[in-house]
């Protein structure tokens, strides 16, 4: 074994040009598909650390599911407690959130915003796994002024880990710390900083005034407010459970109800919608492939190189055969060779992937050393190595240590190996993928700028938004005149869009005359004044916008989409409709607008003035953004927070929606540059390899005239013959796959012929880049020299 | 030792079929030093790899120590080559990547002989030679009489019985050349028997007898000096 590792090491290092094409092949392609299957790994093992988690489901809420309703993630709070009732549960608990809070440590004056509080069931310790490292859950519920938060929220709020009895202010209502938890782990869908009896909301949902006719958490049926999670016991149906459950809620609403619950297992809510888009689970899916494929274009290389050099192992081949050596022998000896090649491969692929993990924590939003911690990433990073090592090891292994030993010693007829249609078919499948995942690329950054130049109904430019504190709007009128009269702010609204670019607030209490009874039309609805569509540029098709007086009260402005999907013909404006049980007229219809992503078709939409309205929109310009942010924050000053001034532009919101979808842009950017690298990296040794073994043929026709440019084309035909029919195979491939992706959006850019043309002319061109070299450097080889070799 | 009767070999390509070898018999007797001589072409390399079983025959029957080995398999003559033929060519087909000991042990290794015995059997042998002081060599740092001598090195490490000789003294000068043919007849004489292809009447002398043989047959058995 180890005179064959030295053997091994020599030949390695006298073909140092071969060995190092190999090693950086392999390493690029190991490392990318490891980053790769770290990402994929850590978000399949979401939910999973929870004990006995195959038994625990989430309950959706399908609305109306035969007039094709919504589908929430989300349940009324009397749900947990009919599941409680069923003998197949073993336990129900409910989550309520508040996202996006300030807490305040009032002894240190110091407020820390952006946590998440979870109320919780006192049970809900019993069936997820988040250890609490110090304090006790005794008393959990009774005292729902017991606090109990991360370890990071301590540091974050108290500066120490000793924080077991202290204070800390969230709105009015004081809470002390009753215990520290773990921090929930990266690959967990419930998340919080802070967690708080159930009993604080509840207590909390009835001071408010509770729900119209219910009171209490335990009645309230119309807030589809809470996360129910329920965990079964073993050999329950779940789909009877739900159905169980529904009819519990169609009981105790007498009978009216169109919505139906049903149990979503916990491990697959991460990658799956509650509406059952499975775009996470296809994004995972896309990526292990791509790993895989990576995997394979580094291997592949090898494996060309390997055969393509058969021909310089032949004789060592025929050598060990004479003198005795067995095929079984010869092929453990090749395979060995490439164990020593991917092992250092390996090497500097783990070298690479620490080099890169402050990028990947940043692209992927994930702690990688976090993911190390899982034992099956080491499962599939085995399974990585030991595909890699039997793609690349067993052919060329087969091929070389089948030679006969006469032929080999004689080095002929073993041109058939240098022209193997193994390696024009491994070369092509290279290319195919790496120009499929160009086009991929281009198409990609095609919809993104489609995206960013769609119209979107609105202009978005110089407008910020922000919240004021509480205190602040009852001055309201007094500050909109201080705004006004600043030169820097071209105009101002309040409004309850928080954010125009992704809004989601609808009702299905909307009625008009001539609604038929089974038409559950679900509207988004918007409070807005009379600044509000002058000030975005929202273009009014007909009829008058607010006019800022009382009247405003029973008037509504509706989207085109609406006007249609009430059936109404024009002219709209003077139709009636009522809205949350006011009536009312339509005054004006404005264009439609996109105010969710572009992925979704824009809905109905109705503008009201009636229910309150705490965002800011303020206009400015480029080049009095600074001076509008000033005046701004000097009137929040002036009254009393614990939020800190904070504000953001329409622009940065409208990024942010399309957030994954750059991401997948610069991953797909990243992939392809991988594959094209390794696959150009590949050609480039075949295409050196090429000219050494046809130096005596290109001599020979030098001194018969042959010129540089004849020499070049000789070398490099058969190469762009294959890059030509990898360009053919993969654009289909490429078509398909994209038309799929494209599939996500309601509004897309048209796949035309000029990507495809670009994708395949871009890789043309990185392939005769790389075979040039090679060849003009052979052609431009004094040809005596090589004759003189022989 | 070799019995081959009626021995038909033929190549073919995908058009014409040539016949390499028509109706060869040849008889060599244990500790015999025979020479195949001929033009080039006439068959005479084929023959010695057929002898060596690197080659099946076509047809005919090849007898070795008495046992038919034309319808061997590739494991089979693997093995019985291992153990009982050592070739040495004209290229001396020395692996590169390996130091002059290592390339005397490789047949030792291949026959799993222990490493302590191969030290000293290599060893040995190299000192027969003469080329000990050049153990760790590599085969491109020696001279093309020295790389002759390792390649005859490594045939008899393995104590032969046969030692197949595929122009020895081709790439060599005079010098060199009879060196390795005074290495050879030692061997023979301590009871090896040989095999040797060669142009040169001059090496064909050492050996008892001469097969001459012309476009596949053979013509002529003469019985040296």
């Amino acid at each position: 074994m180890l005179r064959n590792l030295k053997t091994i090491f020599r030949g390695l290092k006298k073909k140092k040009f071969y060995t190092i094409i190999n090693i950086l092949g392999l390493s690029i392609s190991l490392a990318a598909s490891i980053l790769i299957l770290i990402w994929v790994q850590d978000e399949r093992s979401f939910d999973k650390f929870h004990p006995d988690y195959e038994r625990v489901y989430k309950v959706n809420s399908h609305l109306d599911p035969e007039h094709n309703g919504s589908i929430w993630g989300s349940s009324p709070g009397p749900i947990a407690n009919y599941a409680r009732n069923i003998p197949e549960v073993e336990h129900a608990t409910r989550v309520s959130q508040d996202w996006n809070v300030t807490l305040v440590n009032d002894e240190q004056k110091r407020p820390i915003t952006g946590m998440t509080i979870c109320y919780v069931d006192s049970n809900f310790f019993s069936m997820f796994n988040f250890p609490l490292l110090e304090g006790s859950l005794s008393g959990f519920q009774a005292n729902y002024t017991h606090a109990f938060i991360t370890e990071s929220t301590a540091e974050k709020l108290f500066s120490t880990q000793q924080v077991i009895g202290k204070t800390f202010r969230y709105n009015e209502d004081l809470f002390s710390v009753a215990g520290v938890l773990k921090d929930v782990p990266q690959n967990s869908s419930i998340e919080f900083d802070v967690v708080i009896p159930l009993a604080y909301h509840a207590q909390r949902f009835t001071q408010w005034g509770g729900n119209g006719k219910w009171k209490t958490i335990d009645e309230d049926l119309g807030n589809y407010s809470f996360s129910t999670y329920i965990k079964v016991k073993h050999d329950a149906v779940p789909s009877s459970i739900g159905e169980l459950i529904t009819d519990s809620y169609t009981k105790a609403r007498d009978g009216e109800n169109s919505t139906v619950f049903v149990l979503t297992p916990l491990e697959t809510i991460h990658l799956i919608a509650p509406d059952g888009n499975k775009s996470g689970l296809r994004m995972v899916q896309i990526f292990s492939i791509i790993a895989i494929l990576l995997l394979v274009i580094g291997a592949v290389n090898y494996v060309n190189l390997s055969t393509a050099r058969a021909l310089d192992r032949a004789k060592e081949v025929g050598i060990r055969k004479v003198v005795g050596a067995s095929r079984r022998r010869l092929f453990l000896q090749f395979v060995t060779e490439t164990v020593v090649v991917v092992f250092f491969a390996l090497l500097i692929a783990f070298f690479l992937i620490f080099l890169l993990r402050s990028g990947y924590n940043q692209i992927a939003q994930k702690s990688m050393s976090y993911s190390f911690h899982n034992g099956l990433i080491w499962l599939y990073i085995g399974l990585a190595i030991f595909g890699t090592l039997c793609l690349s090891s067993i052919y060329p292994a087969v091929q070389l240590s089948s030679f006969s030993p006469i032929t080999s010693l004689k080095g002929k007829s073993l041109t058939r190996f240098s022209s193997n249609t193994m390696r024009k078919i491994l070369v092509v499948f290279q290319f195919t993928i790496s120009v499929t995942l160009i086009v991929c690329t281009l198409v990609i950054k095609n919809q993104l700028a489609f995206i960013r130049q769609i119209n979107l109904g609105y202009d978005k430019d110089h407008v910020l938004t922000l919240g004021l504190p509480n205190e602040a709007y009852k001055h309201i009128d007094a500050i909109r005149d201080e705004l006004n009269g600043n030169s820097a702010i071209q105009g101002i609204s309040l409004t309850g869009i928080w954010n125009l670019t992704d809004y989601g607030h609808s009702t299905g209490d909307i009625d008009w005359p001539g609604k038929s009874k089974d038409n559950k039309l679900i509207v988004s609805q918007a409070t807005i004044d009379d600044n509000f569509i002058p000030l975005m540029d929202i273009e009014l098709l007909e009829g008058k916008n607010f006019t800022g007086l009382p009247a405003d009260s029973s008037s509504y402005i509706i989207n085109e989409t609406l006007a249609k999907q009430m059936g109404l013909t024009p002219p709209y404006v003077g139709a009636s409709m009522s809205f949350h049980d006011f009536p009312g007229q339509i005054i004006g219809v404005v264009k439609d607008f996109h105010f969710k992503s572009v992925k979704e078709k824009i809905g109905p939409m109705v503008f009201w003035t009636r229910w309150g309205a705490g965002t800011l929109y303020v206009k400015t310009t480029t080049s009095q953004v600074q001076q509008a942010i000033n005046a701004l924050e000097t009137i929040y000053n002036r009254y009393p927070s614990d939020s800190p001034f904070s504000y953001t532009f329409v622009d940065e919101q409208f990024d942010s929606v399309y957030k994954s979808e750059q991401q997948t842009g610069v991953l797909f950017n990243i992939f392809s540059g991988i594959a094209i690298f390794i696959s150009a990296l590949g050609l480039f040794a075949l295409a050196t390899h090429e000219a050494q073994t046809r130096v005596k043929e290109i001599g020979i026709r030098k001194v018969l005239g042959a010129s540089v440019f004849g020499v070049v084309r000789l070398l490099g035909k058969n190469f762009v013959m294959l890059i030509c029919i990898a360009i053919l195979i993969a654009c289909p491939i490429a078509l398909y796959l994209m038309n799929e992706w494209l599939g996500n959006f309601a509004y897309k850019t048209d796949l035309n012929a000029w990507t495809f043309v670009v994708g395949g002319v871009l890789a043309m061109i990185i392939a005769v880049i790389t075979i040039s070299y090679q060849a003009i450097r052979a052609a431009r080889a004094n040809p005596v020299d090589s004759l003189r070799d022989e | 030792m070799i019995k081959i009767t009626n021995l038909q070999k033929y190549y073919r390509t995908e058009e014409v079929e040539t016949v390499a070898l028509n109706n060869v018999s040849i008889h060599v007797k244990e500790g015999e030093f025979v020479a195949v001589m001929g033009p080039s072409g006439c068959g005479k390399s084929t023959l010695l790899n057929i002898v060596g079983l690197l080659d099946d025959l076509d047809e005919g029957s090849y007898l070795f120590n008495g046992t038919e080995v034309a319808k061997f398999k590739e494991s089979n003559r693997s093995n019985l080559r291992k153990h009982n033929i050592g070739f040495v060519f004209q290229s001396f087909n020395l692996i590169d990547e390996l130091t002059v000991f290592e390339n005397v042990e490789l047949p030792l290794v291949y026959t799993k002989v222990p490493a302590a015995e191969r030290k000293r059997r290599v060893e040995e042998v190299l000192e027969k030679v003469q080329i000990m002081h050049r153990r760790n060599h590599f085969p491109q740092q020696l001279s093309g009489g020295q790389q002759q001598r390792v390649a005859v090195a490594r045939a008899v490490v393995n104590n032969p019985k046969l030692i197949l000789a595929d122009e020895p003294t081709g790439n060599l000068d005079s010098n060199n050349g009879n060196e390795v043919m005074q290495l050879l007849t030692e061997l023979n004489e301590a009871g090896t028997t040989i095999v040797m292809v060669t142009h040169s009447e001059h090496d064909a002398k050492f050996a008892d007898r001469v097969i001459r043989m012309l476009d596949g047959q053979v013509i002529m058995e003469t019985v040296g000096s």
